[in-house]
């Protein structure tokens, strides 16, 4: 084991790299703009490559045309490069290439403020294209060492379900220094949970089987298989097809490949959650780390209190919200996205509200006073457009 | 199907879901003629195509290995593609003008400024004609189109002293030529010469439109006045003069064949270097 004092984007590229990553493109973007630096010093190390694009459209596009070629590949980004992102995403989606993407997460919306840490992509990264008709795998580290290895879980499950995986993180992870434990056995790389897959290639005659069956490889061009991959519509053959029925096919897989094998994906944790807790908070990335004090602290003083992180976002790990309380949502944005799917995913009798800070991290007293408050049956509104709208 | 059909395309898919009189097949063919003419077997080629007439008409077609495309995008695609696969496999791209000129241009002048291997076909039917018939960036002056139906009076890419070729050049192409769909055999040859460069080709060849063009720009879907049409309005280059209104310059444009490095090339061996720097 190798330990760093080091960036998350420094563990995202050793990650990358463990996961068997062999070229990254990318464009320069605070606060992920130390991934590209990063990998551009370590992959040619071991024989893979850094390619700068001329924008994120392109940095995408490469990245993806190298994993249709047979390689497995990674790009980074954040808000404002994610959604320039939306053209190759479906590519990737439709022609089912794996993949995985990193969108380090920052104040928005637009360029906002480029060196604070935001959560604005909850949604654009379920939607991360056009047309709909899909499922998307998202995982959300909340440390340096878990971006590590949730990217390398990324690679795995990007091949498993032949598609895109984005690891959300937030700017805090990329460019948090922490203390990182880099696994070099393959003892340790299990004991830490880490799984891998080698690329494998589909040889046809069916490219597109219609199914929800995962574990198929992609298709990947260049073998001499006559392989076909398009963004319209295919036959299982991969030819290009305008008929509902068709379209069905492929939805049919795009969407429950993921869906019905949800436990291969799904992960969260749970805290304090055993004794039936009046009030649940739920936070993931960064912001969850505070949020896991302020709930260790409140229980200290007696407070029953638990909390609950997603850690997949998407699929949303509905199984997790089946106990009835009070539920609070802390997020770094103030509009409030994952508000609503904890809405969807509790029970109707519980009620759910939201708590926001944009760019900083919520403190301890201030979620202190928040579940008080909650506890009390207190409206939660503070001062002006603080106020909550839940 | 013809011989050549035979050999290296999907029976399929001939005949092709171009539309009547389209002369998207006569530059498609001429492609294939190359490729034969050179000894190439399904496996050397990745054919790559985009959105749009030229996209859809030719997706598929290729025997071997293929894909479609975002639009616009496909040169980047390719860039990542040359990258992964074997280097003797060469890549081609048939693109339209909307493609190439238009919404990809940027991503087309990087794939020329680093000499990535492809060699692109822009089949350009003079506008957006898959989604009705809009003008396009080689649109001639004054053709009227569904969005210009006062004529076309913006300034385009290939009119009025310049020439998107130039710009291609000057980004590092290293084949550039141009030609009319119905110049068969010196089309044939300027793909040849575009295949047996290890860089970035480009050859512009323009094709007549029946449906849309045809229609809007000339008054009638009569295709032996718009063949004509076009003919007359191609002469090679240097041979402009004569009285008659010349859109198109055909012939070689720039060909640097061979001289400078293949990207993927380059970046092998830059990685292979520090590879071996690190190592010992």
């Amino acid at each position: 084991m190798k330990r760093f004092l080091e960036t998350g984007n420094f563990a995202v590229t050793e990650g990358a790299i463990m996961a068997g990553c062999r070229l990254f493109a990318g464009y320069p973007i605070t606060p992920a703009t130390e991934i590209a630096e990063a990998m551009s010093v370590e992959l040619p190390k071991v024989g893979g490559y850094y390619v700068q694009a001329e924008d994120e459209c392109a940095a995408m596009h490469i990245a993806v045309g190298a994993a249709a070629g047979g390689m497995k590949t990674m790009t980074a980004t954040s808000g404002p490069g994610f959604i320039l992102y939306a053209d190759p995403y479906g590519w990737a989606i439709g022609c089912e290439i794996p993949i995985v993407v990193l969108n380090s997460q920052r104040v928005g919306p637009v360029s906002g403020i480029t060196g604070a840490p935001g959560q604005g992509e909850f949604y654009n990264s379920r939607y991360p294209t056009q047309g709909g008709n899909y499922e998307t795998i998202v995982l959300a580290p909340n440390s340096a060492q878990e971006a590590m290895e949730l990217t390398v879980e990324a690679f795995y499950l990007s091949e498993r379900f032949r598609t895109p995986v984005t690891v959300l993180a937030d700017q805090l992870i990329t460019d948090g220094l922490e203390d990182i434990s880099v696994p070099e056995t393959d003892e340790e790389k299990t004991a830490m949970g880490m799984r891998f897959v080698e690329r494998k290639v589909n040889a046809g005659p069916d490219f597109y089987p219609p199914s929800d069956a995962i574990d198929i490889p992609p298709v990947v061009l260049g073998k001499g298989t006559g392989a076909m991959c398009s963004d319209w519509t295919p036959t299982e053959e991969g030819y290009d097809i305008e008929t509902v029925e068709a379209h069905h096919k492929h939805s049919y897989r795009m969407i429950y490949k993921i869906r019905n094998n949800r436990d291969v994906i799904t992960r969260y944790e749970e805290l304090f959650l055993d004794d039936d807790p009046e009030l649940i908070v739920v936070a993931y990335g960064t912001p969850s780390r505070t949020v896991k004090t302020a709930v260790k602290k409140a229980r200290e003083k007696g407070v029953k209190v638990g909390m609950i992180r997603p850690v997949s976002l998407w699929p949303f790990p509905d199984e997790a919200f089946t106990r009835k309380a009070i539920y609070l949502t802390v997020e770094l944005l103030y509009d409030g996205q994952m508000v609503r799917e904890v809405q969807r995913a509790t029970p109707c009798d519980s009620p759910v509200h939201f708590f926001g800070k944009c760019g900083e991290l919520p403190t301890v007293t201030e979620l202190h006073e928040t579940f008080d408050k909650l506890l009390r049956g207190e409206p939660l509104g503070r001062i002006g457009w603080e106020r909550e709208a839940w | 199907m013809d011989k050549l059909s035979e050999k290296y395309l999907r029976a399929r898919k001939i005949p092709s879901t171009a539309c009547s009189g389209c002369g998207l097949g006569q530059a498609h063919k001429a492609f294939v003629q190359a490729i034969d003419e050179l000894n190439f077997g399904i496996d050397d080629i990745l054919w790559g195509t985009s959105i749009g007439c030229s996209g859809r008409q030719t997706f598929g077609t290729w025997k071997g290995d293929n894909f479609a495309g975002t639009h616009g995008r496909v040169y980047a695609i390719a860039r990542g593609l040359r990258l992964a696969i074997a280097p003797e496999m060469k890549i081609v791209l048939t693109v339209g003008d909307g493609d190439a000129f238009g919404i990809g241009l940027n991503h087309l002048l990087h794939a020329a400024r680093t000499n990535t291997q492809m060699t692109v076909l822009v089949c350009d039917n003079l506008g957006y004609q898959s989604t009705g018939g809009q003008y396009g960036w080689t649109t001639p002056p004054g053709v009227k189109t569904d969005s210009s139906p006062y004529g076309m009076y913006e300034p385009n890419w290939v009119q009025s002293g310049r020439d998107v070729l130039n710009i291609i050049q000057a980004a590092g192409a290293t084949f550039l030529a141009r030609h009319v769909s119905m110049e068969g055999r010196p089309l044939v040859d300027t793909l040849k010469k575009a295949l047996q460069n290890n860089g970035f080709s480009l050859v512009h060849c323009v094709f007549p439109c029946i449906t849309n063009f045809a229609k809007n720009a000339l008054g009638s879907r009569n295709s032996v006045n718009m063949f004509n049409w076009v003919r007359n309005h191609a002469a090679p280059l240097g041979q402009e003069a004569g009285g008659r209104e010349i859109f198109w310059r055909t012939g070689i444009y720039h060909d640097a064949s061979n001289t400078r490095a293949e990207f993927s090339q380059s970046v092998k061996e830059k990685t292979a270097e520090i590879q071996r720097e690190v190592s010992g």
